[in-house]
């Protein structure tokens, strides 16, 4: 895990430059979320602000901007207002460990391919979502209203139950990567195979989890709004509810990066290694086709029942995922 | 070492940055309404609300998932370490495995069977 040293300055342009493309990243899944839903149940979606509704997303900012900031009396204050802005912090720091490109030398300035390439960057990614759990919970309690709490139990439990499916599932791939460092596991994907090949159950643990992870339809109960009204940001209005659909949002851009990065190649292109050095494209791309299938399964699928979800998660994803862990160091340790 | 947390380091604090400014925005720009009565600030409810809610009991669903995620964590926390040295330690490491894991299946086979893992 060698690598040149970044100068300080050009670690901070290149912070500046990938959190901002996160931001485009997160308006425009949103604008893409309703096109995407519209054009599925036969209508036109955003389509008034700029071409094609483009200009849907920087409308909705200026609006949720511009709403009164409005809280219930029985609100604790300081909580109400922290716990949206620890949630966005979370889900946005968690990027900064998935590689997106090769790393690229500049009139002698080493540019490296990932913000942060850190020896745990796997443990610090699910280190920071349970953390943003605190998020939804303390907002859930602050708001001080039945729904709110109901709606935050119900999403701390859920979210907890699924954590472990999710970081178990991701065993094999530690197994067969020999590390914990993401750079290090996409580069052992390019010398030897893909891992979504070898480590198909495991993939398909990662994704059903991550969709509960994210709360995604259909694992939705968070927010199920026929039973919760709309769950722990009940009494949230204007941008500090907004900052909860960041958060929300920019938790299932990173959860589909890491399942490109684990399973898919990271910013790889198959077979040709010439193209290696277009890796950012490669990533946007296969990042869009699993957005797209996250988009496709919430027009598509009927929420569950809340005893079937736990269920599902305890009995089914959480056996599978440590069998195929226990496969998988099986025939590590015997091909070996 | 510290080369490696200082882009993190940055990143963190920008994306602290980001939402805190949002929300500083919004308490800027928003509009104010006249006046204020008292029906707004009273927490929602379907019907008539009558203000906060009672403190109540939860019911015991809650707690028992939160103990069942300590548990099945702190097996991941011991995985993880094994599962990145695990060539080096071929068999052997792959004997402590199983242990580890039929020790495991031994408390999940008991919470299975006293129903801990159906939702009440």
């Amino acid at each position: 895990m060698t690598h040149p040293k970044e100068t300080w300055w050009v670690a901070l342009i290149e912070v500046g430059v990938i959190i901002n493309l996160v931001m485009v990243a997160f308006a425009y899944t949103t604008w893409l979320e309703r096109k995407v839903l519209g054009r599925m149940q036969r209508r036109f979606g955003p389509n008034r602000a700029g071409p094609f509704g483009l200009l849907q997303p920087i409308a909705d900012l200026v609006k949720l901007i511009r709403k009164e900031s409005f809280f219930p009396a029985s609100a604790h204050e300081i909580p109400y207002i922290l716990a949206p802005i620890l949630s966005t912090f979370t889900a946005l720091a968690a990027f900064a460990v998935i590689p997106w490109g090769k790393g690229w030398t500049v009139h002698g300035y080493y540019i490296p391919g990932v913000v942060s390439n850190l020896p745990i960057s796997l443990i610090l990614i699910f280190a920071l979502g349970s953390i943003g759990i605190y998020g939804y919970i303390v907002g859930g309690w602050a708001s001080d209203s039945k729904y709110a709490i109901l709606g935050s139990m119900r999403t701390c439990a859920q979210l907890v139950s699924y954590e472990v499916s999710l970081a178990l599932s991701v065993l094999g791939v530690v197994l067969m990567g020999q590390s914990l460092n993401l750079v290090d596991i996409v580069d052992k994907q390019q010398t030897t195979v893909w891992f979504f090949i070898p480590q198909f159950v495991g993939l398909c643990v990662f994704l059903l989890g991550g969709i509960a992870e994210t709360s995604r339809p259909p694992f939705d109960l968070p927010e199920a709004d026929t039973e919760l009204v709309a769950g722990y940001h009940t009494e949230y209005s204007g941008m500090r509810w907004g900052l909860f659909q960041m958060a929300e949002y920019i938790n299932m851009i990173v959860l589909s990066s890491l399942a490109v990065t684990l399973f898919f190649g990271g910013w790889h292109f198959p077979w040709v290694p010439s193209l290696d050095k277009f890796g950012p494209i490669w990533f946007c791309l296969k990042l869009a086709i699993l957005v797209n299938a996250f988009i496709w399964l919430r027009a598509s699928q009927p929420r569950l029942r809340y005893d079937q979800l736990m269920r599902f998660g305890w009995k089914i994803l959480l056996p599978a995922a440590t069998i195929n862990a226990l496969v998988t160091a099986l025939l590590v340790v015997w091909v070996k | 070492m510290f080369d490696d947390w200082l882009p993190f380091a940055i990143y963190g604090l920008f994306s602290l940055v980001i939402p805190a400014t949002m929300i500083g925005a919004s308490f800027a720009l928003a509009t104010r309404p006249k006046r204020v009565v008292k029906a707004r600030t009273i927490p929602f409810e379907s019907g008539v609300s009558t203000g906060p809610p009672v403190k109540q009991r939860f019911t015991v669903s809650f707690y028992l998932t939160a103990m069942l995620f300590v548990l099945f964590d702190i097996e991941i926390v011991f995985l993880y370490p094994l599962a990145v040295i695990l060539h080096e330690l071929a068999w052997f490491g792959f004997l402590e495995f199983l242990v580890f894991i039929l020790i495991l299946l031994v408390a999940y086979v008991y919470i299975w069977r006293k129903g801990a893992l159906e939702w009440r």
